[in-house]
């Protein structure tokens, strides 16, 4: 889980914040309220974390509880790998 | 006839009906009019004068539109600011034209208090905070805000102070309403003058192509500092539609809940938000009884995807329209018999306006010749913001010159091929290259650079750059991109960056951008 955290925080500095650390938000921060993802901002974290831990994100789970925030994130990634296991 | 005057108008008719509904709360035509009346009052007593600049940088809210009338109401010029310009950009915006106050979110106040010393005209700034303009939430605001820097009010405090109707102004349909920047080939970004007639006809023109009435409720999740969502404003303000106001299209799920929840009769997008609800929501699980009027504007609908949201939303009419600020804005719509009878055609002109498409002498094409798409009608803008140049080499004898490259069939219908500038077009955003060409160049390692638009699924062109490095140094693209985030609005930052020892060019030097692609 905490390997999971980490990976997502380098992900959203890297593409994002183009490798501006200081600006990562909390792990509970909302991404769409510190405003720096958009609509296709949201796609682009939704193909990372299917390629990277190999889940599939159904068209109803794209929403704030599941997405907004890393700790969201996590906790999501987590369940689904669960299931799928 | 004003702009201003579609409020009125609208409040006198239906002062119980409602006006927008925003996160579950309800503004009513006569309690958005008393607002904005006392509103204006408070501006007129800060000192704004007809004429008088005002920034908006705010996002979708009830707070905008009440912010949008009063000034409007006070016989001020409103100046959009997206809530997404750093504050480099909403500094040259301000200083371009001027501002003499503006209203701006609290949750990018801190973009404004980093340059607010470098915008002399700057009198007033007027911090918007979520419910601002609702009494009970304002009271708990009023006094929270501390007002440490001369010159900076809370929205609320303005309008528990002010008392009365605004002073009536005497504004002219001749005289300016708005000016909205927007990308110019040249680079930095150039203000669209559009007078009250320009918008009003405009709007009128638009009622009558989508046939909107009173009973509309319409979700608008494009920004209103975007000529597409003022027009959504100014039409539905005209008809006394109701608006469901969102903020973003970031959980488009949560959007289509929204509408089933409010039994929205319209919904308004760009390619790229299409592309997004065809391609990556539950859209097909919902049902919208009531959906009548679906628009897109920013670019023709794909045959595939115009086909696919035929099926999906059997019941609506789909209209494609076209248009640029400088037209406030529309210019052609295609009607929804027509959407697959016509496929990627951008329709006709509607009621009021005036196209030609014509080659480079400036002679009338052919049927079927491709030429550029020349405008004319009351609706075209009055020129850009103390750019005669600019404003003479686009408004021309014929009409207005728009860049856009097109060829018309025997019926008048209208098919754009490409553009005549090199303007990028992303996900509805007009984007100079040149602007991130400038930016990208400030590196002390970067000796040229190249910047196009790649063709996006969603976005319809996503922004790469090609950057040649000085000598062998070497530069990371992340360097490219964080220069350019710290610089530009995030829409602008190149999405990909790409190192070429040398870029492809003509023999007089010219780069070659299509060999890029």
């Amino acid at each position: 889980m905490v390997d999971i955290e980490k990976e997502i925080r380098d992900f959203i500095v890297d593409n994002f914040l183009f490798g501006n650390r200081e600006k990562l938000p909390d792990d509970d921060d909302s991404f769409l309220q510190k405003g720096f993802i958009d609509s296709t901002g949201i796609l682009e974290v939704v193909n990372f974390i299917e390629e990277k831990y190999g889940i599939r994100v159904e068209d109803d789970e794209l929403l704030p509880e599941n997405l907004d925030s890393v700790r969201c994130l996590t906790n999501f990634i987590v369940r689904k790998r669960g299931v799928r296991v | 006839m004003l702009v201003a005057d579609f409020l009125y108008n609208s409040a006198a008719s239906y002062p119980e009906k409602e006006f927008l509904v925003w996160r579950g709360q309800r503004f009513t035509y006569g309690f958005m009019m008393q607002k904005v009346d006392a509103l204006a009052a408070g501006l007129v007593v800060e000192g704004l004068a007809a004429g008088d600049r005002v920034g908006l940088c705010m996002g979708n809210s009830p707070e905008y539109v009440l912010a949008y009338f009063a000034a409007l109401n006070a016989g001020a010029v409103v100046v959009p600011v997206s809530d997404q310009t750093n504050s480099r950009g909403i500094a040259n915006i301000l200083n371009d034209c001027q501002a003499s106050l503006l209203f701006i979110d609290h949750t990018v106040l801190s973009s404004i208090l980093e340059v607010v010393s470098e915008i002399p005209s700057l009198r007033r700034v007027i911090v918007v905070r979520k419910g601002s303009s609702t009494e009970k939430e304002a009271e708990e605001w009023i006094g929270r805000f501390p007002v440490e820097h001369p010159g900076f009010l809370d929205l609320g405090q303005v309008l528990k102070e002010s008392k009365g109707k605004a002073v009536p102004h005497s504004t002219h349909e001749q005289d300016l309403a708005m000016i909205l920047y927007t990308s110019g080939t040249t680079g930095s970004p150039k203000g669209v003058m559009l007078t009250n007639r320009n918008l009003v006809v405009n709007a009128e023109s638009i009622v009558q192509s989508l046939r909107l009435t009173s009973n509309e409720r319409t979700m608008v999740v494009l920004p209103f500092y975007y000529s597409y969502g003022n027009s959504l404003l100014t039409t539905h303000a005209k008809v006394g539609g109701c608006l469901l106001i969102e903020r973003n299209f970031v959980y488009p799920n949560l959007v289509l809940e929204g509408m089933v929840r409010e039994d929205a009769t319209g919904f308004a997008g760009v390619p790229s938000t299409f592309a997004i609800l065809l391609n990556r929501s539950d859209i097909r699980k919902y049902a919208f009884p009531k959906l009548r009027c679906v628009t897109q504007a920013g670019g023709a609908m794909s045959p595939k995807h115009a086909q696919e949201l035929a099926q999906i939303l059997p019941r609506a009419d789909i209209f494609i329209m076209y248009g640029q600020t400088e037209a406030s804005p529309r210019l052609t719509c295609l009607d929804s018999p027509d959407l697959l009878r016509k496929p990627g055609s951008i329709g006709r002109s509607i009621p009021g306006v005036r196209i030609t498409v014509r080659g480079e002498d400036g002679t009338p094409c052919a049927t079927k010749e491709v030429g550029e798409i020349v405008a004319e009608g009351d609706n075209i803008m009055k020129g850009y913001w103390g750019d005669p140049e600019e404003t003479a080499r686009v408004l021309r004898d014929d009409g207005l010159h728009t860049g856009d490259m097109a060829w018309m069939d025997e019926a008048g219908y209208l098919y754009i091929v490409g553009r005549k500038s090199q303007m990028i077009k992303s996900g509805g955003h007009r984007i100079s290259p040149k602007e991130i060409e400038e930016t990208i160049l400030e590196i002390p390692e970067v000796h040229e650079v190249a910047v196009v638009g790649v063709e996006d699924e969603i976005l319809g062109e996503s922004i790469t750059a090609f950057v040649v490095p000085k000598g062998p140094c070497v530069i990371e693209s992340q360097i490219v991109q964080k220069h350019c985030m710290e610089r530009l609005s995030i829409y602008q930052v190149p999405r990909k960056v790409i190192f070429l020892d040398e870029l492809p060019k003509t023999a007089t030097g010219k780069v070659k951008k299509h060999e890029l692609l």
